[in-house]
């Protein structure tokens, strides 16, 4: 288990008795590549390794899975991952200006991560919020009904906050 | 039996064959990428769509997915379906590179083919063609993925079918990618499947890689001569080169599959350092002096020294032309029999196995796969006999247990129970578990003489040594009590010499008891078993031939296509005893020790260059036909460049003949004008006992013809004392077993250069606790002072295998003939880290 | 107001609390049933009450138990799918904001009807509040007997597990989650054998969308009758919940009983189209079903009566277009969202739909050719010879537009541009 005990002991444990109480070690491949993708950023090559070294999977095997989600990254991205809903209700209102203006704020172009490493914008299908359309996810939380102004809010205070921890300028 | 109209055309096929089969036994091809018979349907390309006029189905289906029903009706030429295919065909087509002026597959691509008959010919899409980037998959197989039309087959074949698990379908939507985690080897010994499976270029076979067009190669039936299960083979030759070997289908053995060593083996025809050239000393001559020579110098010590100063060894991979031919050589020139094996233990179990082999429960490999369990004891299918392990895959897929005694390693890719039984203990726990897994009422039904038989076998004690297994011998005994169509596979090269007959009675006495029983042998080389056959019954082994040749009274030895060296336990013995002989004749194509010492060489043909016959382990006869002339390759001949500039009349390097022939030709010389008279060589195979009906060379069958007894000897269950105990613990020495391993090991597939690149580091495992008593650990040399010298190899520890043995594959770098006698006991005290 | 059943505890911006649904009569089906009654009677009433299925297929839910067979092997899983993707759709997220206890009793009372002893919900990932909301009440219903050993003293057990998925469209179809659900590659496997003979692990397996699941324990209290009475048609009973989204002025999840009219629910419930904007066309079930237009604007909006006129439910999720709404931009949106979305596993839809997309973003480009339309029209036909419902799905935009809105799309052509741009 080379890879695996890289992890922090206790999350170790908790991914290990997550694993001995599902019914086969497969099931849970995606709650232990979302959680690993939480603790090392993204599931780096490291972290595919950890992670087949717990489920008794080989790293191909995850891969099939890893390569398959929205959810899991096998690249690097920023702190803060950003999905745009491109349906069409979020389409017809507004999404692609709403995106072009994130995405000029941000220096970026869709898929890619800003050079201080907050941000990754990516493209999502229906989120399931058209009612509050235009929509996106921030870090798996939902932001509805958006407006220039208030994708300026939010991503103020996500740049905010990351100044406020130790460490940051 | 369900009917169904195809185009017209009615046939009646078995109840849960698909519309797809039923079409191609009436000779319609229907269109398709995803499905392969082997394989099952997945219905993931959409090709094979038909239209169903009539049944419970209608309108366009694919014809893969459903059963073919009564009163169904379906037209393959119904212009829905016909539209249908071609906008399938376009689909796929989008993305593909057309570098098929590049492309090995361009030729014999079924891409290709279902393009042009799916009547796709121009080019609408207008968008941008997709790109992937390619891995590096090993020595063996090119990956160009931008050719990939997503049939997944490959995956399916890696996963499913052979248990691998580390290449894979990536990504999803438009970006399917076939491959694996990241660069490397694969690990499937039988990864080279998918350069035949691959409807399309995706996978190439390295070796042949832009080295010649599909279409201007000689191709012939040919067969596998790497192991003895016969698989049959596609040769493919061309500037007197082979450039690839791919499988081909036979009904007996089940699949169109080979394994990479049957695939990648052939490299020693075309090998640069294959001795093609006869000498006599050091000097070349031609073959034709060569044979006059070697045959003046036998009739000098025939007329000196008596016929029986003459020895000869032929082997089992020699065809069955040159050993009938050898043998009916030592017939007519009253030459003391040949021998074919070095070992005469192995040479007693193949004997024993071929013996007892016989119609009432022999099994091919095809019947392997079907069994509901399978009991494999003294045998590592995935080392010894790869397709076995493959079929044994096949048999646990659909439901049957697999049980593997046997002392080594397991590696069969399957989900198995192996127990680690030693040699000596193999006999008891067998016939043990047969005993212990029989019921009650089983027991009284059985004839008086099996009741007699099952009473001998051992109760409790041997299970004592597995107590702490507990739970597999339940496995295995619940496993094998509910078998109605077991099978029990039975090796010959480290198992004891009465267990390949212990396990014919075995197999016997479960044939009574269910009503079906399979027996199935694995034999130490292609042609072990036309070995056996042309033994003779003497009790002489190549043993006694040595301790002539070291006494002074066998003067002359005549090797043909075999190496002493490969198997005798005690190099150094050997070459002193051959330094007495007079005269060292050699017949062969690989470049083996003694040519080098012979006073006369004679060169050989490989199976790639003359029509040769093989007996399979479970006696069927199965030919081979010559793909080309041979000679040296064009490549070596010119130096790489081409056209060649150097022109001659005859074929360059192509101064050799079969064996039999040289054979007859020697016999011919040694016997003076009319006064040898050279038996029928096909008559050695019709007059012995196991042999009915000899092979009639107008009929030859494509899948083969058994040539083995409706019944062998009468004598059934000849028990023996001493068949079940156990060595006594005193002294302390390991048993070495020197084993087969996939690659490296094997005599003709040893000089292929696509294998060397392959090869494992020599090594030689332990159990864990046997290590860790001698202190010895994973990875360390080890040391072992023995009779012949010191052996050194690097150490691997194992938890699950014999205690008490050391398994040492039989690696063709590793020098290690070091031992007194065929016991090879490596006492604990002369073991050390080195 | 319609008579408000799944949303009967629906209050803005708060959850019910199990208190809340026990007070409204929840729960109660659970001890009516649990012991008394046999898994085949509770079958037979979901049956009687013709409950259809409302992940999209409409299949009638007791019909889909009764396909678990007697002697079918254990043990047995339910699957409650709460992984809605379609586009449109937010039913399942506003319903499990709303009560989610009536998600987990309807689980339980198909397990009991079924055999199960275990249950998952299968949540995407961007319903992960959802999802904690459903782990937190499992919780809150096991420390109550509703859940877990020994459902209300009996010896009927059922455990619920909350799965989180990966994040992909595919996923929501009935066989593909099963596979996601089982850490494989979430292909869609064709039956037979159904899931509810061979599912999970090989074992039967009831998948049912949740909003199916939240009926359950009304039909059991209430009856079957009572249940057909709340529908205003006759094949397909009881409420439902209807998303609209789009062009109207209060986008919403609304239940309203089967059979209401189209017109009803966008121009009264969703507040009918903003000032200046007439109505175009919408997609009465979801992305993957057809563009209806105005002249079937009274249509009722159940199972036969979409039927009849060529249209499907779908998921109900109605989305409305206005007159200045690009139709091929809104189908190219569509396609590229099935395209992005397909499993990869078969030739129509991995390659047929880049394809389509290709050439409707052609046509919106200005680049489009007359010769694209017999095009289009002929490759939607060969889609719906796709291994799974989803490139049958992704024509059906895409072959209405044709059919519907041909005029606009060879305008597109004609004047090389997007006539709906300035």
């Amino acid at each position: 288990m080379a890879y695996a005990d890289l992890l922090p002991g206790e999350m170790r444990r908790k991914l290990a008795q997550k694993i001995a109480e599902s019914e086969t070690a497969r099931e849970q491949a995606i709650d232990v590549m979302t959680i690993l993708q939480g603790h090392f950023g993204y599931m780096s090559d490291e972290a595919m390794l950890a992670a087949s070294e717990l489920l008794a999977m080989t790293p191909l095997e995850l891969e099939e899975l890893a390569t398959f989600y929205n959810f899991i990254y096998r690249q690097p991205v920023g702190e803060h991952v950003i999905h745009v809903c491109d349906s069409a209700i979020c389409w017809m209102h507004g999404h692609e200006s709403l995106l072009d203006h994130l995405l000029s704020r941000l220096e970026i172009r869709l898929g890619e991560t800003t050079e201080d490493g907050l941000f990754t914008v990516l493209p999502v299908c229906c989120l399931g919020y058209c009612d509050h359309a235009p929509a996106m996810l921030v870090d798996r939380r939902i932001h509805g009904e958006l407006t220039r102004e208030k994708i300026d809010r939010i991503l103020t205070k996500l740049i905010e906050e990351s100044h406020s921890l130790p460490g940051r300028k | 039996m369900p009917r169904i109209i195809i185009d017209g055309l009615e046939i009646e096929v078995p109840q849960g064959t698909k519309v797809i089969d039923a079409a191609e036994r009436l000779g319609i091809m229907i269109p398709r990428f995803c499905y392969l018979k082997s394989l099952g349907a997945v219905g993931a390309c959409r090709m094979c769509a038909v239209t169903f006029l009539q049944g419970p189905f209608k309108g366009v289906q694919m014809s893969c997915m459903i059963d073919v029903q009564d009163g169904m009706s379906v037209s393959t030429t119904h212009e829905e379906a016909v539209a249908f295919r071609k906008q399938v065909i376009e689909w796929l087509m989008l993305n593909h590179p057309h570098d098929c002026p590049v492309c090995d597959e361009g030729g014999q691509c079924l891409l290709q083919d279902e393009t042009v008959s799916g009547g796709h010919g121009i080019r609408r899409y207008r968008g941008k063609k997709r790109t992937y980037r390619n891995q590096y998959l090993g020595v063996f197989i090119a990956h160009e993925m931008n050719r990939c039309i997503h049939c997944y087959r490959c995956s399916r074949f890696y996963q499913e079918y052979c248990g691998y698990r580390d290449l894979g379908v990536l990504q999803m939507a438009d970006r399917v990618y076939f491959g694996r985690f990241e660069d490397g080897q694969l690990e499937s010994p039988f990864s080279g499947n998918l350069v035949d499976l691959c409807p399309t270029g995706v996978y190439t076979d390295i070796p042949a890689r832009h080295k010649v067009r599909s279409w201007d190669l000689n191709r012939s039936p040919s067969l596998c001569i790497h192991c003895s299960l016969g698989c049959n083979t596609v040769a493919n030759a061309r500037h007197r080169t082979v450039w690839r070997v791919e499988g081909r289908f036979n009904e007996a053995l089940g699949s169109e599959f080979i394994c990479d060593r049957g695939r990648f083996g052939f490299g020693h025809t075309n090998h640069p350092i294959r001795p093609r050239r006869a000498k006599e000393g050091s000097s070349f001559v031609s073959l034709k002096d060569a044979m006059k020579s070697a045959a003046e110098k036998l009739r000098h010590i025939h007329a000196t020294f008596g016929a029986q100063a003459i020895a000869c060894l032929g082997s089992a991979r020699n065809s069955l032309e040159t050993q009938t031919t050898l043998r009916s050589f030592c017939e007519g020139l009253r030459l003391p029999e040949p021998h074919f094996f070095v070992n005469p233990h192995v040479k007693k179990k193949v004997c024993g196995a071929v013996a007892r082999l016989d119609e009432r429960v022999a099994v091919s490999l095809n019947q392997v796969a079907h069994a509901d369990f399978v009991l494999a004891v003294g045998t590592d299918p995935l080392n010894e006999a790869p397709m076995l392990a493959l079929a044994m895959r096949q048999a646990q897929r659909q439901g049957a247990s697999l049980v593997v005694l046997d002392p080594r390693p397991s590696f069969l890719p399957a989900p198995h129970v192996h127990m680690g039984v030693a040699p000596e203990a193999l006999n008891g726990v067998l016939g043990g578990l047969v005993r212990k897994a029989m019921e009650p009422g089983e027991r009284e039904n059985t004839a008086l003489r099996s009741r007699g038989f099952l009473q001998s076998l051992p109760g409790e004690p041997f299970f004592r040594a597995f107590s702490d297994e507990q739970e597999k011998v339940d496995a295995v005994l619940s496993g094998l009590k509910k078998s109605r169509n077991p099978v029990l596979v039975c090796g010959t090269e480290v198992v004891r010499e009465s267990t390949p007959s212990l396990c014919a009675d075995l197999a016997l006495l479960l044939k009574e008891v269910k009503g079906r029983c399979g027996l199935f042998y694995v034999l130490p080389g292609a042609n072990a078993f036309g070995s056996a056959l042309l033994s003779g019954s003497g009790e002489s082994t190549f043993l006694d031939v040595i301790q002539s040749m070291e006494r002074g009274f066998t003067k002359a030895l005549v090797l043909v296509e075999s190496d002493p060296f490969v198997h005798f336990p005690h190099q150094e013995r050997l070459r002193e005893a051959m330094k007495k002989l007079e005269l060292l004749v050699v017949l062969d194509h690989l470049p083996s020790l003694p040519v080098q010492t012979s006073q006369v060489f004679l060169p050989t043909s490989t199976l790639f260059e003359v029509d040769s016959t093989f007996i399979s382990q479970e006696g069927r006869v199965q030919w081979s036909r010559a793909v080309h002339e041979g000679g040296i390759p064009m490549e070596q001949w010119t130096g790489g460049t081409h056209p060649p500039r150097v022109h001659s009349t005859v074929i360059p390097g192509r101064d050799f003949r079969a064996c039999g022939e040289i054979l007859k030709e020697m016999a011919r010389i040694v016997g003076g004008k009319g006064k040898v008279f050279l038996p029928d060589p096909w008559s050695f195979l019709e007059r012995g006992p196991s042999a009915p009906e000899a092979p009639s060379r107008g009929n030859r069958p494509a899948d083969g013809k058994r040539l083995i007894p409706r019944e062998s000897s009468p004598e059934l269950f000849p028990l023996q004392e001493g068949h079940f105990t156990l060595r006594e613990e005193t002294e302390h020495a390991f048993e070495l077993l020197v084993v087969e391993a996939v690659f490296g090991t094997e005599e003709l597939s040893a000089h292929s250069p696509a294998m060397e690149k392959w090869e494992w580091e020599p090594h030689m495992w332990m159990h864990e606790q046997d290590a860790f008593e001698l202190g010895f650990s994973q990875d360390e040399v080890i040391g072992m002072d023995l009779d012949g010298g010191t052996l050194e190899v690097k150490l691997k520890v194992c938890p699950a295998m014999a205690r008490g043995v050391l398994v040492l594959p039989r690696h063709h770098r590793l020098q290690w003939q070091k031992f007194s006698d065929f016991s090879m006991r490596v006492p604990h005290d002369c073991m050390r880290k080195s | 107001m319609c008579p408000q059943v799944l949303f009967s505890n629906r209050k803005p911006g708060r959850i019910a609390t199990m208190e809340e649904y026990r007070q409204s009569g929840g729960y109660k089906a659970l001890s009516l049933v649990v012991g008394k009654w046999t898994g085949k009677d509770v079958c037979a009433e979901v049956q009687k009450a013709n409950l259809r299925g409302r992940g999209g297929a409409g299949f009638p839910t007791g019909l889909k138990w009764l396909g678990v067979p007697q002697e079918g092997a254990y043990p047995r899983y339910i699957a409650a799918n709460c992984d809605e993707m379609e586009p449109g759709t937010f039913k399942d997220r506003i319903l499990v904001h709303a009560d989610p206890h009536m998600i987990l009793e309807g689980m339980v009372l198909s397990a009991y009807a079924t055999g199960a002893e275990k249950g998952f919900i299968f949540v995407r990932p961007s319903y992960e509040s959802g999802a904690r909301i459903l782990e937190r009440e499992i919780q809150r219903a096991r420390d109550a007997g509703y859940l877990g050993r020994n459902i209300l003293g009996t010896d009927f057990s059922f455990h619920i597990v909350v799965h989180r998925s990966g994040g992909r469209y595919i996923c929501g179809e009935a066989t593909a989650l099963l596979n996601a659900l089982q850490g494989n590659r979430p292909n869609p496997i064709r039956p037979p054998p159904y899931p509810t003979v061979k599912g999970l692990w090989g074992r039967p397996t009831v998948v049912n969308n949740i909003e199916t699941m939240a009926n359950v324990p009304h039909i059991l209290r209430n009856g079957a009758e009572w249940y057909q009475g709340l529908s205003r048609s006759s094949g397909s009973p009881g409420t439902k919940l209807f998303c609209v989204s789009g062009r109207v002025n209060r986008p919403g999840c609304f239940e309203l009983p089967m059979g209401t009219t189209l017109r009803e629910i966008i121009e009264e419930h969703a507040g009918g189209l903003p000032p200046g904007c007439q109505f175009k066309a919408c997609l009465p079930g979801g992305a993957s079903t057809r563009f209806l237009t105005s002249e079937h604007l009274d249509v009722a909006m159940d199972f036969e009566s979409l039927a009849a006129i060529g249209h499907r439910m779908g998921t109900a999720a109605i989305i409305v277009f206005d007159h200045k709404t690009c139709l091929v931009e809104v189908t190219l949106n569509l396609t590229r969202f099935f395209a992005r979305e397909s499993c990869g596993w078969c030739t129509p839809c991995r390659e047929g739909l880049p394809y389509l997309g290709d050439l409707l973003r052609r046509i919106e480009a200005g680049e489009g050719e007359e010769e694209f339309i017999p095009m289009i029209r002929t490759m939607c036909g060969h889609l719906w010879n796709a291994y799974c419902a989803l490139a049958p799905g992704a024509a059906s935009p895409v072959e209405s537009l044709l059919t519907n809105f041909e005029d606009e799309v060879r305008e597109h052509i004609r004047q090389r541009k997007c006539p709906c741009k300035a």
